[in-house]
């Protein structure tokens, strides 16, 4: 049915789904898990251009493994996207400090409800 | 039907239940499944350092997720659904607009999204020099430490700047409670008596991908977030604060110093390949003995960060006696829906 190399498509549909239920979330934590899974999505579109090429993993134990060079994946975007997981989990991680700042300050995530009370409190002191 | 085609249709199956779902704790378990689901693609893809990583990762957001929220949806959170607020716009604007503007960009993407052959001039560059380049066997922990170490640097940094933030955006102004002092937290004993034989088993497996981080799969992110697993599981079992976290942030700042000294010097400078070319014996102990090196430095620094985000999220933005401000009306419009 389906190619290694037309697989893709389901990460860039993830990437889409992911935008529309970003639109569409009413609830901050909704919001902050879509974000991640876009960022999975993206991913793992980088991983399957890594794939096209092949899907053995490139770790050299024997030089014999190179005679066979196209069928060893790419290892330039495995290594950038190592990269892009960690920087990830680092934004995540402030991410769900402010959810928590929120929850604090207002004890709701849900977007409408903080856009009630944040048009209140500009309504009481403008200048703030 | 290949084993990748259908774990890539559970994967998207995994979205729409997402999108669907609507109590609290069920979207973050589902979220902990789906990145699962996404580490085993990726093993499938041929990219077990990538896999890695996202296990862990799916792990700890899990985790930080549900300290988080814990405390406003109460510990039964499946009964608690999202706050079901005045209904705003139409039902046009809300569904049908966003809908046509992703399936449009989707569309758009789709079309010019290049198909064919790629370029292997950079991956057949690579996989041929990196072994007298850099050293190791693993191709990916020789490009993150050696071809593009500066990428490995700023992600350093970044880890650093979120530790900072995490405490600078917080409520409460204070970096760490007092040492010795209890978490007031009921462990059930069948996942304390569960963890004290699991964490031994941790700790090891997380210096074994250390260590090993340049001649198999792992390496020094994968193996410390293993390690600061170790930790929380120390916290679940002994339920004490005593370990000092301004210590730890210490470490974690002359770690990082070292890590760039040691780049600096062995890449940049080339003190590396000068002893390589001087010994040339010797060269493969020099390099991997700067890889083992890097692993270690970059295993500790990540340990330490995610230990100190962790230990925040638990002994600081959890507490109860700080203070809040509720007003009475979202209160109550909170407490009739659970």
């Amino acid at each position: 049915m389906f190619n290694l190399e037309n697989l893709d498509i389901f990460a860039v549909f993830m990437f889409f789904l992911a935008l529309f239920g970003l639109i569409t979330a009413r609830n901050a934590i909704k919001s902050i898990v879509f974000t991640l899974v876009m960022q999975t999505a993206v991913i793992m579109f980088w991983l399957f251009l890594s794939a096209r090429t092949g899907t053995i993993p490139p770790i050299i134990y024997d030089q014999a493994i190179l005679y066979d060079i196209t069928a060893i994946a790419d290892p330039t975007p495995q290594a950038l996207m190592l990269t892009a997981i960690i920087i990830g989990i680092s934004v995540s991680a402030i991410k769900i400090t402010m959810l928590n700042y929120l929850f604090r300050k207002y004890s709701t995530a849900d977007w409408y409800l903080l856009h009630e009370m944040q048009a209140e409190e500009e309504a009481e002191n403008p200048y703030n | 039907m290949q084993i990748i085609e259908f774990l890539l249709l559970t994967w998207i199956i995994l979205a729409f239940i997402l999108l669907f779902e609507r109590r609290v704790y069920r979207n973050i378990i589902y979220f902990g499944i789906f990145s699962l689901i996404t580490s085993v693609c990726f093993l499938m893809l041929g990219s077990p350092d990538v896999a890695m990583a996202e296990a862990a990762i799916a792990v700890f957001s899990t985790i930080f997720f549900i300290i988080c929220i814990e405390r406003y949806y109460g510990k039964k959170g499946n009964k608690v659904e999202f706050i079901r607020a005045p209904k705003r716009g139409s039902w046009f604007t809300n569904i049908v607009l966003p809908l046509v503007f992703c399936i449009g960009l989707f569309a758009l993407f789709i079309t010019f999204m290049p198909v064919g052959d790629v370029s292997t001039y950079l991956k057949d560059l690579y996989l041929q020099y990196f072994a007298t380049d850099v050293g190791g066997e693993n191709a990916v922990a020789a490009i993150l430490l050696g071809y593009r170490v500066y990428d490995t640097l700023f992600e350093a940094l970044i880890l650093v700047i979120a530790v900072v933030a995490v405490a600078h955006m917080s409520w409460l102004d204070r970096m760490a409670v007092d040492d010795g002092r209890h978490s007031e937290i009921e462990n059930s004993s069948m996942a304390v008596f569960t963890v004290r034989i699991i964490s031994p088993i941790i700790l090891l497996f997380g210096t074994y991908l250390i260590l090993n981080g340049h001649i198999s799969a792992g390496g020094g992110f994968q193996g410390g977030v293993a390690i600061a697993t170790f930790f929380i599981c120390r916290y679940m079992i002994y339920d004490i604060y005593d370990i000092s976290v301004k210590k730890v942030i210490k470490l974690e700042e002359y770690v990082f110093v070292f890590i760039v000294v040691i780049a600096v010097f062995a890449v940049f400078v080339g003190s590396k390949a000068f002893l390589a070319y001087q010994f040339e014996y010797f060269a493969d102990a020099f390099n991997d003995t700067y890889l083992i090196i890097m692993n270690i430095l970059i295993g500790l620094k990540v340990a330490c960060g995610f230990f100190i985000i962790f230990y925040r999220y638990v002994a600081i933005e959890r507490r109860e006696d700080s203070p809040i401000e509720i007003s009475q009306r979202h209160q109550s419009s909170e407490d009739s829906h659970v």
